[in-house]
């Protein structure tokens, strides 16, 4: 059952693996050495976005959050970004891992 | 500087593990020369990790990120396969070395077991080793005096004598431990891990939209236990322990220790019958 449901999963990614990201609302976020800003993302509810990632700090980090199911590293001066599915309404905490303990931030969906 | 300390321990923790267990096992049962396929995963394990840090680096820029996570992806679901394997062979080791096979035939299955070894301690290895060595070669881009650099080397320095601890502590255990309890110990730990990381696969299957979520999150216990705490993420690292599970991350932890229990019970039935039949 489990093999079936990786295999299927395998399979149904392949289809969708290529979503339109133009047509998203993006979010920008800067990481710094451990200052995020902004530290609060507010963001619609029930609507799919799109992340972007810019660490301008000279240190590497990595944006995590397990609610939201990322984590991606990310090197001095890199840009990145992660796509984020539809989320209910409510606080979302993310971090970034290599600069814990206080480097926290929330997306907040309304 | 304590954030260097507590990355390079936390990065190292897993694969400390999975190379500090299969020492003691191999001890305790391989052959000789068997170590070697051991050394073999450490060696690799290690030059993937700078090959794949590099390559992070240097692509991170251009890359959607995508690749990335099916790499990581790969990673995660074939350690989970090789360590599983591992156990069910280490089991059925332990009773059959000395029966059933000719020597031709075990020495057969003997080397493919041993090359899962190297393979599994590679994974391992590469996995969370290229993560630290681009947390290190950032880290020593932000290090501006000579100071700064002192400091850096001492925390990086630090980190592998509490790692080198932790890896003395679990061969240490060896020695309190009768071999059948530290064997049922490590086997549970080594299983818990491979839960954890089929956990993370799965989140990362939803997150690139292969699986979906069914409820989410089915509860919340991140008042008791947060998985962004530092504690929280070394217990979720090991355990799979999740505050906000989805419906399907727990579906497939539970169907995993279904299929992992009912292994063990087909293995002990298989290996039960033949020595009945001897006696």
């Amino acid at each position: 059952m489990l093999k079936s449901s990786r295999v299927f999963g395998l399979v149904a990614g392949l289809a969708l693996a290529t979503p339109a990201l133009a047509d998203m609302p993006s979010y920008d976020l800067e990481l710094k050495d451990g200052t995020l800003t902004p530290q609060t993302i507010e963001v619609k509810a029930g609507e799919k976005f799109k992340l972007n990632l810019n660490n301008t700090g000279n240190s590497p980090v990595e944006f995590e959050s397990s609610r939201l199911r990322q984590e991606k590293v990310l090197g001095p001066g890199a840009k990145s970004f992660v796509v984020i599915p539809a989320l209910k309404a409510g606080e979302y905490e993310f971090i970034d891992e290599f600069h814990m303990p206080d480097a926290k931030g929330k997306i907040v969906a309304k | 500087m304590e954030q260097v300390i507590f990355v390079v321990w936390r990065e190292s923790i897993e694969a400390l593990l999975v190379v500090g267990i299969l020492y003691s096992w191999l001890k305790q049962f391989g052959a000789d020369g068997t170590l070697r396929y051991l050394w073999f995963g450490v060696a690799g394990g290690v030059g993937t990790a700078l090959v794949l840090a590099a390559a992070l680096l240097g692509l991170a820029q251009y890359l959607s990120g995508t690749g990335q996570d099916i790499f990581m992806l790969i990673m995660m679901l074939a350690a989970t396969g090789l360590i599983v394997h591992m156990v069910m062979w280490m089991r059925e080791h332990g009773r059959t070395l000395h029966k059933h096979f000719g020597d031709q035939t075990r020495k057969a299955i003997e080397n493919q077991a041993f090359w899962s070894i190297s393979l599994l301690v590679a994974i391992a290895i590469a996995r969370e080793g290229s993560e630290t060595v681009i947390f290190l070669y950032g880290m020593s881009y932000a290090q501006q005096t000579m100071q700064d650099w002192a400091s850096f080397a001492g925390a990086v320095l630090f980190a592998m004598v509490l790692a080198g601890g932790t890896y003395y502590l679990l061969q240490a255990s060896r020695r309190w431990m009768s071999w059948k309890h530290f064997f049922r110990f490590t086997e549970i730990m080594l299983l818990l891990l491979a839960g954890a990381l089929l956990v993370s696969s799965v989140d990362k299957m939803i997150s690139l939209g292969w699986l979906p979520a069914l409820v989410d999150p089915v509860w919340d216990t991140s008042a008791i236990l947060s998985d962004s705490s530092r504690f929280g993420g070394v217990v979720s690292a090991l355990t799979g322990y999740r505050a906000y599970p989805s419906l399907m991350t727990l579906l497939v932890w539970l169907g995993y220790w279904a299929v992992v229990l009912g292994m063990f019970k087909y293995q002990n039935r298989q290996t039960a019958t033949p020595a009945a039949a001897a006696t």
